[in-house]
């Protein structure tokens, strides 16, 4: 079976503790998949709130590379880079992901397997994160950009434009 | 904490025997004996996973006595907690982002007609 034999090497590739989330869209899951490989539209939601990725270059195939440039709302730019594991068109996705600090040294290692299920033209989408490397900056990296975010007006207009489409519809 | 014992630590945590065995010893310490009781292990089999967690700076093993009660040291879990934490924020507004994007495509999509044949 496909599937076991990719959750095996998956699983002898990382060796770290697996942590997951799972969400629900409202699209097809052909959509979502190309949402997720498509570098043009990755660039539209990567990231947290008030983020942008004025770098966004995703080479989806087997073996291909990932480097994405995030940059916060307080200007910092947290790069990123990665290689695609493994693609099964429309339904699997397993790629590394790798936060670099300033200098460009690895603050920590995610191999991230993300699974599509289709269930009536909703998806259900899994991220599996298996840690592979972390350092003692890692937490801190991801902190950041809580920083980045919080201090932003820019997160108070997003808001605000939300809730004002929520209470219309 | 050096680089490399973040990722020692992510590694010990990976096992779920480890992960019980940490669990149980949030309520307390424990010898060897007490945490081995819930496990269909062997008493070297569970020493092998203290000495991993050990090892990971996750637990300290008391020397007053001889049964060398073990007990629970937070400060690597409270990096792991921060770590996770810090990850599942990431995706979670993204995955909010993501959410609203669909929601923008769909919409143009219905507006204008599909731009493209999908295939």
């Amino acid at each position: 079976m496909a599937q076991s034999n990719a959750s095996t090497r998956a699983a002898a590739k990382g060796v770290g503790m697996e942590v997951a989330f799972t969400r629900v869209f409202d699209a097809p899951r052909r959509l979502v998949f190309k949402v997720w490989t498509d570098p043009k539209h990755v660039a539209q939601w990567w990231g947290p709130h008030g983020f942008t990725n004025p770098r966004c270059e995703l080479d989806a195939r087997t073996g291909g590379a990932i480097r994405i440039d995030m940059r916060g709302p307080d200007g910092r730019t947290y790069p990123m880079t990665g290689t695609y594991q493994e693609i099964v068109e429309p339904e699997r996705l397993v790629f590394t992901s790798v936060a670099l600090d300033k200098a460009g040294n690895p603050l920590f290692e995610v191999l991230n397997t993300v699974t599509f299920a289709d269930h009536g033209g909703k998806t259900t989408l899994t991220l599996q994160a298996r840690v592979v490397k972390a350092t003692a900056m890692a937490p801190q990296y991801l902190q950041g950009m809580e920083v980045g975010w919080t201090q932003s007006l820019e997160r108070l207009d997003a808001y605000l434009a939300k809730a004002f489409r929520g209470e219309k519809s | 904490m050096t680089s490399d014992s973040l990722t020692t630590t992510f590694a010990a945590l990976a096992d779920p025997t480890r992960r019980a065995i940490l669990a149980r010893l949030v309520s307390g310490g424990a010898s060897v004996t007490e945490l081995a009781e819930p496990f269909d292990m062997s008493l070297p089999a569970i020493s092998k996973h203290l000495k991993v967690l050990e090892r990971a700076g996750l637990i300290a093993r008391g020397r007053e006595a001889q049964w060398r009660p073990c007990r629970l040291e937070v400060g690597p879990l409270k990096n792991v907690a921060d770590w996770v934490e810090g990850y599942r924020r990431f995706w979670e507004e993204s995955f909010d982002r993501l959410d609203d994007y669909l929601r923008e495509l769909k919409t143009k999509e219905k507006k204008h007609g599909p731009k493209q044949r999908k295939h």
